[in-house]
């Protein structure tokens, strides 16, 4: 089974600043981090190459500099990373985005499943693994919380929702997003990095996709940033541990506990 | 233990490279060469567990991929409850395999990217959560005369509390104690020495001059322009506790360690 995971590089602060012109988060210069719902479409798809076999390929677009998400990947267990880095690729939105990330999983050939997190915690959209369903016109199941069972046709998925979850039957090729409750992402090792750091990232242009420039950047883009304002700092918040006292003081003690202070 | 305690000087930190890091070769050549120069000053070189819940590179794996001799008797790996079984297993077993004998147990700060131990998994029955004693227990059993198990004291808590928490630590398996950073003196330590008379204790020397960072550890703020002197400092832990090994954390390797064989002496 060949297994494409998109991921993402983005900003790891909470004070990260709008370019007035652009609209756009200003990039350079601050901590970038692997998109944190990222990891878990890692760690899924290294579980089902580990269950049935296969291969793993970790996919980004974005500057060079986006190739040390990629060789995170490799780290955890992904066997190989491809960036798209291209001036063509600038100001696409999310659906001129997963156009370009479509047109890689055709380029790469014969993939079966392609992982994405729920959402970029920048954007916070969650439309782009939906929009690389679309322009490849495959199935998609969104919000995964579980992967019930895979073949090599078809995949068991739960779906989270707001009332629950639903049990889906997904034919490959396929794309689903994940949420943090379908695994534990495995902690990176030394061994794995130092491999990593071995790997040749290559790195392709909006040619090696054969993408049409009219799909790509600002003129494939259907929508404009009109605004945008970094988020609000996390504060510290007080809990209200309400309802029977037995039970509310368990909860203290267990909190207090985890964080040992008992 | 205790002959340890006796025959190496001082136990030095040294925080593992991060796993975030874009200089990795850089980070580790430095690791490295802390590393053996600690070995070859005959101190204990400590190395951290994911320190504040920030992802490094573990202890074992480090002196393993980079071929490092821990010496006799000369690290001493801190291991919290942030980690899956197989990881906890993996990381005894490399120290077994490496002829580590010191761990430190703690609790440890956990992060959204780090797994925790769960009680079922280390056999703990009626808690929560697994803390250092749960880990203790788990080690001390699963692994019965392999390891000397460190754990921390915290004169700053509470002191019957700590007193109470260190007891649950012995009868876990803890067969010495590491202070949090101690300034000159601690009526608490002293009382840790009287108390336990045969319980190597270890206590901390904070090397580093901005003295401000130590406010979490101490409950209460300490003014960013306090002026601190660690060498002067780590003389009078010296003196006011002789029976004592230091733990010498945030040391500056080019100017401060130096001074260490001179200071000792």
């Amino acid at each position: 089974m060949r297994i494409v995971v998109c991921v993402k590089q983005v900003p790891g602060t909470h004070d990260a600043k709008i370019d007035p012109e652009t609209k756009r988060i200003i990039r350079e210069g601050i901590k970038v981090v692997i998109n944190p719902f990222d990891t878990y479409a890692i760690e899924a798809a290294v579980q089902i190459k580990e269950k049935i076999g296969g291969e793993v390929i970790v996919l980004s677009m974005g500057p060079s500099r986006a190739v040390t998400v990629l060789r995170e990947g490799i780290t955890v267990g992904a066997d190989r990373g491809i960036l798209l880095s291209d001036r063509a690729f600038g100001g696409s939105d999310t659906w001129a985005t997963s156009y370009a990330l479509s047109r890689a999983i055709e380029t790469i050939g014969d993939v079966d499943l392609v992982i994405c997190g729920k959402q970029a915690i920048d954007g916070d959209t969650a439309q782009v693994g939906p929009g690389i369903a679309a322009h490849l016109s495959w199935p998609q199941a969104t919000y995964v919380m579980d992967i019930a069972d895979i073949n090599s046709g078809s995949l068991t998925a739960q779906r989270m929702h707001e009332d629950g979850w639903d049990l889906c039957l997904v034919k490959l090729p396929a794309v689903i997003t994940v949420v943090k409750d379908i695994n534990q992402p495995r902690v990176p090792t030394l061994k794995g990095r130092l491999a990593a750091e071995k790997q040749e990232i290559p790195i392709w242009k909006a040619a090696d996709i054969e993408a049409d420039p009219e799909l790509l950047g600002l003129n494939g883009s259907p929508t404009r940033v009109v605004k945008t304002n970094p988020p609000q700092g996390r504060t510290k918040k007080s809990v209200v541990l309400d309802g029977p006292v037995e039970q509310s003081v368990r909860r203290l003690v267990q909190e207090l506990r985890q964080r040992s202070l008992v | 233990m205790k002959q340890h305690l006796l025959t190496s000087a001082y136990h030095v930190e040294i925080l593992p490279p991060k796993q975030e890091t874009e200089k990795l070769y850089e980070d580790l050549d430095r690791f490295s060469s802390k590393f053996e120069r600690v070995m070859e000053s005959g101190y204990c070189a400590c190395i951290t567990d994911n320190a504040m819940g920030n992802l490094a590179f573990q202890g074992t794996e480090l002196i393993e991929e980079l071929e490092l001799d821990p010496g006799r008797n000369q690290v001493m790996i801190h291991l919290n409850t942030f980690h899956t079984k197989a990881d906890l297993h993996r990381i005894l077993d490399s120290c077994k395999a490496a002829g580590i004998r010191q761990l430190l147990v703690i609790t440890g700060d956990g992060s959204d990217r780090l797994p925790r131990l769960t009680p079922a998994e280390v056999g703990a029955e009626g808690v929560e959560a697994v803390t250092s004693v749960e880990l203790l227990r788990y080690i001390a059993k699963t692994y019965p005369g392999d390891f000397d198990l460190g754990v921390a004291f915290n004169p700053y808590e509470p002191e019957d509390h700590e007193f109470a928490k260190l007891d649950r630590k012995i009868a876990a398996g803890a067969t010495f104690a590491i202070t949090q950073p101690i300034i000159e003196r601690h009526p608490v330590v002293d009382k840790l020495l009287e108390r336990y008379p045969d319980l190597p204790v270890v206590v901390e020397a904070w090397m580093s001059k901005k003295i401000s960072l130590l406010s979490e550890a101490v409950g209460y703020e300490i003014p960013e322009d306090t002026p601190y002197d660690p060498i002067e400092n780590l003389k009078t832990l010296h003196r006011n506790y002789p029976q004592c090994e230091i733990y010498l954390s945030i040391l500056g390797f080019k100017t401060q360690y130096p001074l260490l064989e001179e200071i000792r002496n």
